[in-house]
């Protein structure tokens, strides 16, 4: 789709424009903002911004106004929800925009985080976006009032009208927006009890299905301006490597070629009137690369480097109680396994891309990201132009799953690439097999686990030891505590978040030989979740069948301090019917752990062939994430994580040799199949009183779940992923 | 000085020397992440009960950065650098980062130019404050409030 270019922001210190242009659907929404002192704030339409979460239009149009990220999660019409909830607006009448970065750094950041990931885009910022609504809905009331020279506790609102209740009379909020922005904000305004919500927890269509099926919604992907030109590029495919040279003659005289340059000193790019030229040419050019230390680098060399470390004297204890080696000397008998866990690619279905315009004094982006300010900062920084002069757009994403939140590396390029075409909108597009090479890797990882038990058959002491990656380390030194890195321990922690769920263990020690191979690591759907689930819940497995007891009971006995882990687990225990006879030849397996605040389990059901092949018939999934705002998505949301959980547990794995990825396409890096996939059935059970994630969490379940259910059907412990290694296949 | 009488010393500098304090109590809270430090006490320390006037000091930093691991950092301070008239040193604090001190450059009319520039790093998104020391004995300032963009798929750590 081309978007005219009248219909592109036209930005002036006055008035910015909230992405929609970018979004595609040519309107030209924005605010202005007065000269001088305080006044109405203004859409570019018109329309007045009664708080800076919301604007309503004269035909009564609600424009909710949303920081974070869409990326086919749901969270847009989750915020728009909790927005609506407090404002008291006729929801058929709800429509969204997204604020621009740029905004809100000259607003003081009235909007708060623009960071979506964590799983934290409702769970962090409810507070405040229901505040939003509440203030302006209590606005919308006094103007009403205003006019009618009544008093506004005689007023109510219900669906976009105001009822002045003796009389009768009523007014809608189109008719009172302008009155009600000259109003001054109240301040701390009451939120509702959450037993009187009444569209927080209903399960509302999602309000950006129908652009997506209609095709008008534009993805970065798609994006197409008059006059722009693409660009295709290359980074050195070992990591820490640089550009030598290149030959830019061998492809300048190619059809459409305009430009060959560097980018930064690790990339080369090739500027073309269309994409495929300058791909094309690019693979036509000469590079030489110095590919640095790293350049002998493979897996098999850094899994011996890990291995030394599942025994290494030093490590980060990230968990502990009682004196778990002691206890394990003294235990009558004792069970010890190693597992592994590979690199993965987040494989987005879009590839990393940003669109960049830059003139000596404008420097704009339109980049689907997880974070809006990231994209800005990195603007900043490439453009070398100040706040003012820099604007970032953002477009929905074509999946995100952390590798378009904390690492902007394709916008600095893009930005960087613009520079050498001043006032040209040209698109940085990566092929696929760039988008594979140049990952931020899901951590690699091996563990090694020891339990004992005393003579009555308890469990006495558990060590886990986890060598490996740490993300933290490369991605955010400042986050580290005294050298370690407590992300490491996600779902294995003491307390907090992501708290491990055995309190009855008497000494625990869980520790960390921190092993950093030159792959850049990043943040994948779940972190370190991923790993940890399969760890502690394929061994606490192995722990029970050891001495022979029912994995569920054997549990119990350990969680019995654990009430939320526990409900969870006995949800999905009996949905399941565990204990009751299952189908013939179909096995179950159990897991459960508590990540991003949210307390999850799961139960599968599978059988498993002679020749290893494994039908995951059903998984039962529970969530009490406190609050579920629209239960319908979090059953969507869980049922798709399990799509990406289950096919790197069998089918994903991103191998080193030579220092680069192996795996650059999807030929050698498989995701599962419609026809392989489980009956997903949730179990959406929020008790209130906190708020959980639910993008990540319940991810981490379906693994160690399947695992469990694999070893009752066979016999067979299968502790390294992927499964295909191990001759294991999904049907 | 007890944390108690931090707020108070907070609400008199803030006047002259805070940007956050011109925000709305519910935009701070969403934003802060780890705790302050004691950083108005060190200040506290170095100036005693000298005035910070607001001028003279430009600090310069991004208003943003995708990562807070290595921000270039500029600071000037108008003066003419001479034997009676010079800027002793500048001092640059941060209210979150673990130490409130980030950097001290001792200056002297030798140097020339009261013009200094590092890189540093940035635990979070917070105020940055420099303070420049004239040889007359006052005390000049300038503060950035600074993001810091975090990561994704992170917040509040398991520790």
């Amino acid at each position: 789709m081309t978007i005219a270019i009248s219909k592109l922001p036209k930005i002036s210190r006055r008035s910015f424009v909230v992405g929609t242009a970018a979004a595609g659907t040519g309107l030209a929404l924005g605010m202005k903002l007065p000269p001088f002192g305080p006044g109405v704030v203004r859409a570019q339409d018109g329309s007045p911004e009664v708080t800076h979460w919301v604007v309503i239009r004269p035909d009564d149009t609600v424009v909710i106004r949303i920081a974070r990220t869409e990326m086919g999660q749901g969270t847009l019409t989750g915020l728009a929800q909790m927005v609506a909830e407090e404002l008291e607006c006729d929801w058929s009448k709800v429509t969204t925009e997204y604020v621009t970065p740029g905004e809100s750094v000259k607003r003081k950041r009235a909007w708060g985080d623009f960071s979506t990931g964590g799983s934290r885009g409702i769970r962090e910022s409810h507070q405040y976006v229901r505040q939003g609504g509440a203030t302006a809905r209590t606005m919308l009331i006094q103007a009403a009032a205003e006019a009618w020279k009544v008093p506004p506790s005689e007023c109510s609102a219900a669906n976009s009208v105001i009822t002045h209740n003796p009389s009768g009379r009523k007014v809608t909020y189109g008719k009172v927006a302008e009155a009600a922005a000259r109003i001054t904000p109240p301040k701390d305004v009451a939120l509702k009890d959450p037993k009187d919500w009444k569209v927080i927890g209903k399960n509302v269509k999602r309000l950006d299905t129908v652009d997506k099926l209609t095709g008008k919604q534009v993805y970065g992907f798609d994006l197409k301006m008059p006059g722009m030109l693409n660009a295709a590029i290359m980074e050195c495919p070992v990591f820490g490597g640089k550009v030598k040279s290149f030959d830019s003659a061998k492809v300048a005289s190619r059809k459409g070629v305009k430009k060959v340059v560097q980018v930064g000193d690790t990339a080369v790019a090739v500027i073309a009137d269309t994409w495929w030229q300058a791909k094309t040419a690019l693979d036509a050019l000469p590079i030489m690369w110095d590919e640095g230390p790293n350049a002998k680098v493979s897996s098999a060399s850094f899994a011996e480097v890990m291995k030394a470390g599942l025994d290494a004297e030093q490590a980060f204890v990230g968990n502990d109680a009682g004196d778990a080696k002691a206890a394990l000397a003294g235990a009558v008998r004792k069970v010890e396994a190693v597992y592994a866990y590979p690199l993965q690619n987040h494989a987005c279905m879009e590839p990393m891309n940003a669109t960049a315009r830059y003139t000596a004094d404008k420097c704009e982006v339109w980049v689907p990201t997880q974070n809006g300010e990231a994209a800005f900062a990195a603007t900043l920084a490439a453009s070398g132009l100040p706040a003012d002069k820099c604007e970032v757009y953002k477009i929905h994403c074509g999946g995100g799953f952390g590798r378009r939140g904390a690492f902007h590396d394709y916008v600095t390029q893009a930005v960087r690439i613009a520079k050498e075409m001043p006032g040209v909108p040209v698109k940085l597009l990566y092929s696929r097999e760039e988008d594979m090479r140049q990952g931020r890797f899901h951590p690699v990882t091996q563990a090694k686990m020891v339990g004992g038990f005393d003579a009555n058959n308890n469990l006495v002491g558990l060590h886990m030891r986890i060598s490996g990656q740490s993300i933290l380390t490369a991605v955010r030194p400042e986050a580290l505590v005294k050298g370690m890195d407590p992300a490491t321990f996600q779902g294995l922690a003491r307390g907090g978040e992501f708290e491990f769920g055995y309190k009855g263990i008497p000494n625990l020690l869980i520790d960390h030989a921190m092993r950093n191979p030159h792959v850049p690591p990043g943040f994948w759907r779940g972190v370190n979740i991923n790993q940890n689930a399969i760890y502690a819940e394929c061994f606490m497995d192995e722990l029970a069948h050891s001495v022979k007891q029912d994995p569920l009971e054997f549990r119990r006995k350990l969680m019995a301090n654990n009430p939320k882990h526990l409900a969870v687990l006995n949800a999905v225990a009996e949905k399941a019917g565990w204990g009751k006879p299952a189908a013939k030849g179909v096995f179950r397996g159990l897991a459960q752990m508590k990540a991003f605040n949210s307390f999850v389990a799961a139960c599968a059901e599978v059988s498993v062939s002679s020749d290893n092949k494994v039908k995951i018939h059903r998984i039962v999934a529970a969530t009490d994430s406190g609050y579920a705002v629209n239960p319908a998505q979090i059953e969507r949301q869980i049922a798709g994580s399990f799509v990406y959980g289950l096919s790197a547990l069998f089918d994903q794995e991103c191998t080193v040799k030579n220092g680069r990825i192996e795996q650059e396409n999807f030929n050698t890096y498989n995701s599962m199949r419609i026809a392989q996939m489980p009956k997903v059935e949730c179990i959406v059970m929020p008790s209130g009183g906190f708020w959980g994630g639910i993008g990540e969490p319940t991810i981490c379940v379906a693994a160690p779940a399947v695992l469990n259910a694999i070893f009752a059907a066979t016999g067979k412990r299968l502790r390294t992923v992927p499964l295909k290694n191990l001759g294991f296949t999904m049907v | 000085m007890k944390r108690s009488s931090r707020r108070a010393f907070l609400a008199k500098a803030s006047a002259s020397v805070m940007v956050a304090a011109a925000l709305p109590a519910v935009v701070r809270a969403q934003m802060v992440r780890t705790p302050l430090n004691n950083m108005p006490e060190v200040i506290r320390k170095l100036t005693g009960t000298n005035t910070i006037h607001k001028g003279r000091v430009k600090l310069d930093v991004p208003p943003l950065v995708e990562n807070g691991h290595l921000v270039p950092l500029n600071v000037s301070v108008e003066s003419a650098m001479t034997e009676s008239d010079y800027v002793k040193a500048i001092h640059v604090f941060t209210e979150r980062n673990p130490l409130p001190e980030m950097v001290t450059f001792r200056l002297g009319p030798r140097a020339g130019r009261a013009r200094v520039a590092t890189r540093v790093r940035m635990a979070d998104t917070q105020n940055v404050i420099a303070i420049a020391e004239m040889s007359d004995g006052s005390f000049w300032s300038d503060s950035v409030f600074m993001i810091v963009t975090l990561a994704a798929c992170l917040e509040e750590l398991p520790a």
